[in-house]
């Protein structure tokens, strides 16, 4: 490895492999530095990708990208004490491209890279880069054990544990109140258990959001033959339960529980999620010589409801490769922050930027929920001399809070969704 | 399905252990920390107490996510991947 590059691209995640590929596109030598075994081998997502950014960008994806299932069940589940509280929200008639898949993200990965590897870009697995290289505050190379690659731009892809970038004084250490951790167990339970637990056809999918008073928000994603679920855990929050014991505890919800109840578990896993979304987008997401893409940069958004990490990585990818483009060798690309501010990924951070103060509000997993669970309860629960609606909630919520404290909370949350 | 450990929830991921642990506890800060929240929010449940009621660690079955390094409040952790292509190998991420 002496030969000198035109790019180096720290991480083959969504946002590394798109800057390779757009740039690759234009004739540039790049090389792609890997830590995992292959491409995908130390990822870990939800399991859902939104399709508009594929479209836009490799037309043929659907005949060969690993698509487990067609996502055509939204469901908002709040698992009670006992019961739960299922909203779901189905879509009978395809949307025209604006659908999302569930996949493995290890999996995804591998195609995006042979993708990228069509393209004559060098793909390095097995390399842990252990420092960048800076002459003159200009970022020239890479260190890997004792070797050193150079390059004329380095671009740094490393995802949401921003090792490297803390090394050198470009980001700060994310604050514990602003990350969750993201606990994943997938389970093998066959294609027709599947569609008929979740009431599914061939290819079609569900994805659920779970809250829950007992370990904070969830989620169940389908795949083929089997079943993503997982719990974001949040360390700082009073939790009663330990990070290692959540899955079991929301496998153990009656809800849950007879959805995946006799699979075969194959594999835990478990990952940082920033949550502090605008707040946490890098100021200066480049220097002279580098550009810094993706969750590394703070450039992936919860919006409460959705989870878009892939393809705005993939966006944010793309750009840097724009940027390399339009910047002589030696100069600062500052044109990156520009085109991320024209292609709207930075607008649409900063218009959910009160999200991450909801979703950092334990509340929202304990009292509001437990006030709806005890509501249903009330109005399904034929006693005697019933109450009314009114009646139930004006009781339930009072125990809690004030009914005034309550409706104000609710409006400020719903507008800052 | 019942309950599993989470001993046996890791054996079911795969695993290129390193001779040498990447992650090393600085047992001089830790030893003043009451908080120890790294105990609870280990999603590997890797750090334990021994018997002495000190902090202790075990790298092989280590996710990576790294969690512990961020919200260890003495910053006692020394934290950094595995060498390229060891630690855990995801097939499901």
């Amino acid at each position: 490895m002496s030969e000198k590059y035109d790019v180096i691209v720290i991480g083959a995640g969504p946002a590394g492999l798109s800057t390779a590929y757009f740039l690759a596109d234009k004739e540039y030598n790049v090389i792609v530095l890997e830590r995992g075994l292959e491409p995908g081998s130390k990822n870990v997502f939800g399991g859902r990708i939104y399709s508009y950014v594929l479209d836009k960008y490799f037309p043929e994806w659907r005949t060969d990208a690993p698509i487990e299932r067609w996502v055509r069940r939204e469901k908002l589940s709040i698992l009670c004490e006992e019961n739960s509280v299922n909203l779901e929200y189905q879509i009978n008639r395809k949307p025209n491209g604006y659908d999302s898949f569930t996949a493995f993200l290890s999996r995804f990965l591998k195609w995006f890279a042979s993708k990228v590897e069509e393209k004559n870009v060098t793909l390095a697995t097995s390399v842990r880069v252990d420092e960048i290289l800076f002459r003159d505050g200009q970022a020239y190379g890479v260190r890997v054990g004792e070797e050193k690659l150079e390059a004329d731009y380095i671009v740094v892809a490393e995802g949401a544990n921003t090792l490297l970038l803390e090394k050198h004084g470009l980001r700060e250490k994310i604050s514990p109140k602003d990350i969750a951790v993201g606990i994943k167990e997938v389970i093998k339970l066959g294609k027709e258990k599947i569609n008929e637990r979740f009431g599914l056809e061939d290819e079609e999918g569900s994805a659920y959001f779970l809250i829950s008073p007992k370990f904070g928000g969830g989620f169940i994603y389908t795949m083929e033959e089997y079943v993503s679920i997982g719990v974001i855990y949040r360390p700082l929050f009073n939790n009663n339960v330990e990070a290692k014991d959540v899955i079991e505890e929301l496998k153990m919800h009656p809800s849950i529980f007879n959805l995946v109840k006799d699979g075969v578990e194959i594999e835990y896993s478990a990952d940082i999620i920033r949550e502090a979304g605008y707040r946490d987008v890098m100021l200066k997401p480049y220097g002279r010589g580098y550009l810094v893409v993706g969750d590394a940069a703070g450039l992936t958004l919860n919006t409460g409801f959705t989870v878009r990490g892939v393809d705005l990585a993939i966006e944010s990818g793309r750009l840097a490769a724009e940027a390399i483009q339009k910047t002589s060798v030696g100069e600062e690309p500052s044109i990156y922050m520009k085109l991320l501010l024209e292609g709207g990924i930075i607008d649409t951070l900063k218009k959910f930027r009160k999200v991450s103060k909801i979703l950092s509000n334990q509340k929202i997993y304990t009292d509001y929920p437990e006030i709806i669970c005890e509501i249903f309860s009330k109005i399904y629960t034929i006693e005697e001399y019933p109450e009314t609606l009114f009646e139930s909630i004006k009781k339930v919520v009072g125990r809690k809070t004030s009914i005034i404290r309550f409706m104000f909370e609710l409006l400020s949350m719903v507008r800052s969704l | 399905m019942k309950k599993r450990a989470v001993d046996e929830r890791l054996a079911l991921t795969k695993f290129e252990v390193y001779s040498e642990p990447h992650i090393i506890l600085r047992r001089d800060k830790c030893r003043g920390c009451s908080l120890k929240i790294c105990l609870s929010s280990c999603p590997a449940g890797l750090y334990t107490l021994d018997e002495s009621g000190e902090t202790k660690f075990s790298y092989e079955g280590c996710l990576e996510c790294g969690t512990c390094r961020i919200v260890c409040p003495e910053n006692a952790i020394e934290w950094n991947y595995p060498p390229g292509g060891f630690g855990v190998q995801y097939r499901f991420g």
